[in-house]
C-alpha cells in the first residue's frame, strides 16, 4: 500500500540574494512498512523534503498524498491536528523537556493531543518507555540520562499518539556509532515489528546499508533511477 | 532568614525577606561508582542576591554542572543546604512538590533549545503555564504573545520551531522560560550553540530582564560574556574561588587561584589605620575587597595621596617582587577597608610559574611608579631611583620560572 506520495513537488525559497530552488520537481511513493533513508549533502533539500512531508513548510507547487489525504490542502489547523496523529517526528537534538520526568515527556503530546484519558496516557508512556528499555528510568529527568538513552525517549515521544509515519531528521547526528546502532535497532524493530513507516534524512552516506531502501537527494532532485520502491518479498520476509 | 516550613501551604509561593535569592550552605556531592567514591562538589558555601546577573565558569569536569543541578533541585546534596527564594528545597520536600516548585520559581535555559518540534512557537510558550496552572486558561495565549513580541518573534508566533533559526529558537526558548514569571533564570550556555549576534541578542535580554529586578546565573565559557554581569563565580575542582583573587588577577590560571583561595587570609581595617609604612618589610600581597586605600608620600611635615586604589585592585606587589621595603605608606581610606592577604613566598612562587600574570602585573607596577614619579614632590634623584625600581621590577616579573 502506498502511504505516502509526493507529485511534482517544487519548493522555492525568495532571498534578498534571488531565488533559491530547494527541491525541483520531487516525485516519490513510500509503500507502507518501508524504511527508507534519504541521504545527501548539507543543503540537499533533505530536510525541505521533510517539512513538505509533515506539513510544517508550504510548498511552491505539487502535492503530497499521505494515505490518499493532500496534506497542503488544509488549514493549518486542520493540519496541526492531522500531524499529531498521523506524523511522529525526531530531530537531531532531542528537545525532551528538562524540567519534566521521562514519563511526563511522553505523556505531554497525548494530553496535548487528547487522545487518552489521562490513566491510559500513563499506562501507554509506561509501555513506550519498555519498549525502548528504559521504564527503569521513567521518573527521572533527561539531565540524568546519556544522550542515547534521551534520543531513544524523544523517539518514544515521537510514537506517543501512535502515528503510522515517523519522519527522523539525522536522529543519530549527535551520537557515538555505537548508540546509533542501538537507535538503528529500535527503528528496525518498529519497521519489522510494529508495522510502521520511517522516512530518515541524514548526511552520513555510511549509513546507506541500514535502510530497506535509501534514496540520494542532491541540489534539490532525487536520483531518478531510485524512485520505485525496492518494495517485495525480501521486505515481507524480514517483517516476519 | 525565613525559611518556609515544608509543611506550611504558603511553599509554593515561598518569599523570603532577606536579600539572597540563592543560598548554598556547606554544599557537598559524592558520586559513587565501581571506581570509588568521587566528591564532585566539596563544601561550597555561596550567596547570590536578588536582582543580580551571575555568571559561572569552570573547566569541563570542576562541578559546575552539579552545581547548577543542586539550584534547580534536579540533583540531591550529599549534606548542606541549598535555598532557593526562601525555600529550603530538599528539606522535607519531595519530587512532585518539588517540580511544581520549579516551575513556579525557576525559568530554565540549555544549550540544545528543547522546544516541542510538533508545537508552534506560541504554543511551545504557552505550555509551562498549563503545566503549572497559572493564569487564567483564556489569558495564556496573549501573555505568550506578549512574551513572543518581547523576545522579537512575534511574526513566527505560529510558526513551528523548524522553521526559524537556531538563535530564534533559543529566544523562544527564553521566552518559554519567563512564561511563569520566575524570579530566578538559569541558564546552562545558552549562547554556545549560537553565532556571536544572536548570542549578544540573548545577553541584552538578560540584561533588560535584570533591570526588570531578575536574578540570572549563567554558566557560560565566553569571557565576553562574563564581562557583562554583575558577578563571575569560578568553580575548580569543586571549590569556589575567592572573588576578590579572581577579580584582582584574572589572568591566572584557575589552580593558582584555587591555592591562592586557600591560602589567603582577610583582614578587615579601620579609617585611616596604617597598612603599610615606608621602609617596613612588606610580608603580604594585598588584595582590595571592599573600601578604598590612600597610597601616601610624606615628606617632613607634608603629605601628598599618589594615588586610592579600590576594590579588586592590588598593592605590595612591587615590594614583593622587588624583595625590598614598602615604598610608600599605605592607610585605609575614610570608611573600613577590607583586604585579602596572600603571603609573600605564595606569591612569588606563583608569579614564577605564571609569567602572564606576572607581566600583567607588572604592566599595573609600571603604570603606578609613573604616577608617583609625576606626583611626588621629593627630590629628582628620588625619581631616577624609581625608574631604577621599575627597570629591575620589570625584568623580575618577566622572568621565566626555574
Amino acid at each position: 500500500m502506498t502511504i505516502l506520495e509526493l507529485r511534482n513537488v517544487n519548493k522555492t525559497y525568495s532571498t534578498a540574494a534571488g531565488d533559491f530552488v530547494a527541491l525541483k520537481n520531487v516525485n516519490l511513493k513510500v509503500q507502507a512498512g518501508e524504511f527508507l533513508g534519504v541521504v545527501g549533502k548539507s543543503g540537499a533539500g533533505k530536510s525541505t523534503l521533510l517539512n513538505m512531508i509533515n506539513g510544517v513548510d508550504t510548498l511552491t507547487s505539487g502535492n503530497v498524498f499521505v494515505k490518499n489525504i493532500s496534506v497542503h490542502d488544509m488549514t493549518e489547523d486542520q493540519r496541526a491536528q492531522w500531524r499529531g496523529k498521523t506524523m511522529g517526528v525526531v530531530y537531531q537534538s532531542f528537545q525532551l523537556l528538562p524540567m519534566l520526568t521521562l514519563i511526563e515527556n511522553i505523556t505531554l503530546p497525548m494530553d496535548l493531543a487528547e487522545n487518552f484519558k489521562p490513566r491510559e496516557s500513563k499506562e501507554r508512556a509506561m509501555e513506550l518507555l519498555k519498549m525502548v528499555e528504559l521504564e527503569e528510568h521513567a521518573n527521572k529527568l533527561p539531565a540524568f540520562i546519556s544522550g542515547g538513552q534521551q534520543q531513544r525517549v524523544a523517539i518514544a515521544r515521537a510514537l506517543a499518539n501512535d502515528p503510522e509515519i515517523l519522519v527522523a531528521d539525522e536522529p543519530t547526528g549527535s551520537l557515538d556509532s555505537v548508540t546509533a546502532d542501538i537507535i538503528f535497532d529500535l527503528f528496525s524493530k518498529l519497521v519489522y515489528e510494529k508495522n510502521k513507516t520511517i522516512i530518515m534524512v541524514t548526511h552520513d552516506m555510511s549509513l546507506t546499508g541500514k535502510f530497506s531502501r535509501s534514496l540520494t537527494m542532491q541540489d534539490g532532485e532525487l536520483i531518478e533511477a531510485e524512485l520505485e520502491p525496492a518494495f517485495d518479498k525480501t521486505m515481507m520476509r524480514r517483517r516476519k | 532568614m525565613i525559611q518556609t516550613s515544608p509543611l506550611s501551604s504558603g511553599i509554593l509561593d515561598s518569599v523570603s525577606a532577606t536579600d539572597s535569592m540563592i543560598e548554598l550552605r556547606g554544599l557537598v556531592k559524592r558520586f559513587s561508582n565501581a571506581a570509588g567514591e568521587f566528591t564532585v562538589l566539596k563544601g561550597i558555601d555561596l550567596t547570590i542576591n536578588r536582582g543580580q546577573f551571575v555568571s559561572i565558569v569552570g573547566k569541563s569536569g570542576s562541578g559546575k554542572s552539579t552545581l547548577l543541578n543542586m539550584i534547580t533541585g534536579i540533583d540531591h546534596p550529599t549534606e548542606g543546604q541549598v535555598i532557593v527564594n526562601g525555600t529550603d528545597i530538599y528539606d522535607g520536600i519531595n519530587e512532585s512538590t518539588r517540580s511544581k516548585w520549579r516551575g513556579k520559581n525557576l525559568g530554565i535555559v540549555f544549550q540544545f533549545f528543547q522546544l516541542l518540534p510538533m508545537l508552534t512557537l506560541l504554543e511551545n510558550v504557552m505550555l509551562p503555564m498549563d503545566y503549572v496552572n497559572m493564569y487564567d486558561f483564556d489569558e495564556r495565549p496573549q501573555r505568550a504573545m506578549e512574551l513572543l513580541k518581547l523576545v522579537g518573534l512575534e511574526k513566527f508566533a505560529n510558526k513551528l520551531p523548524v522553521l526559524v533559526s537556531t538563535g530564534q529558537q533559543q529566544l523562544a526558548a527564553i521566552a518559554r522560560a519567563m512564561a511563569c514569571d520566575p524570579p530566578l533564570l538559569i541558564a546552562d550556555e545558552p549562547t554556545g550553540n549560537l553565532d556571536t549576534k544572536s548570542a549578544d541578542t540573548i545577553i541584552q535580554l538578560f540584561e533588560l530582564f535584570v533591570s526588570q529586578g531578575k536574578t540570572i546565573v549563567m554558566v557560560t565559557h565566553d569571557p565576553s560574556l562574563t564581562s557583562r554581569t554583575h558577578r563571575n563565580i569560578i568553580i575548580s575542582d569543586g571549590e569556589l574561588i575567592n572573588e576578590t583573587i579572581s577579580r584582582s588577577l584574572p589572568q591566572l590560571r584557575h589552580r593558582h587561584m584555587l591555592e591562592f583561595t586557600k591560602l589567603a587570609e582577610t583582614k578587615i581595617y579601620q579609617p585611616r589605620e596604617t597598612i603599610l609604612s615606608r621602609d617596613e618589610h612588606v610580608d603580604y600581597f594585598f588584595m582590595i575587597r571592599s573600601g578604598e586605600v590612600e597610597v601616601v608620600l610624606q615628606d617632613k611635615n607634608k603629605e601628598t595621596i599618589i594615588s586610592k586604589l579600590g576594590k579588586d585592585e592590588f598593592f605590595g606587589e612591587m615590594e614583593l617582587l622587588r624583595g625590598g621595603k614598602a615604598i610608600a605608606n599605605v592607610r585605609a581610606g575614610n570608611k573600613p577597608v577590607e583586604l585579602v592577604l596572600l603571603p609573600r613566598a605564595d606569591f612569588t612562587r606563583v608569579m614564577n610559574e605564571s609569567p602572564i600574570t606576572a607581566e600583567a602585573v607588572s604592566k599595573i607596577v609600571q603604570k603606578r611608579l609613573e604616577a608617583q614619579k609625576m606626583l611626588d614632590p621629593r627630590e629628582n634623584h628620588q625619581s631616577e631611583n624609581m625608574v631604577s625600581i621599575r627597570r629591575k621590577n620589570k625584568s623580575a616579573a618577566t622572568r621565566p620560572s626555574k
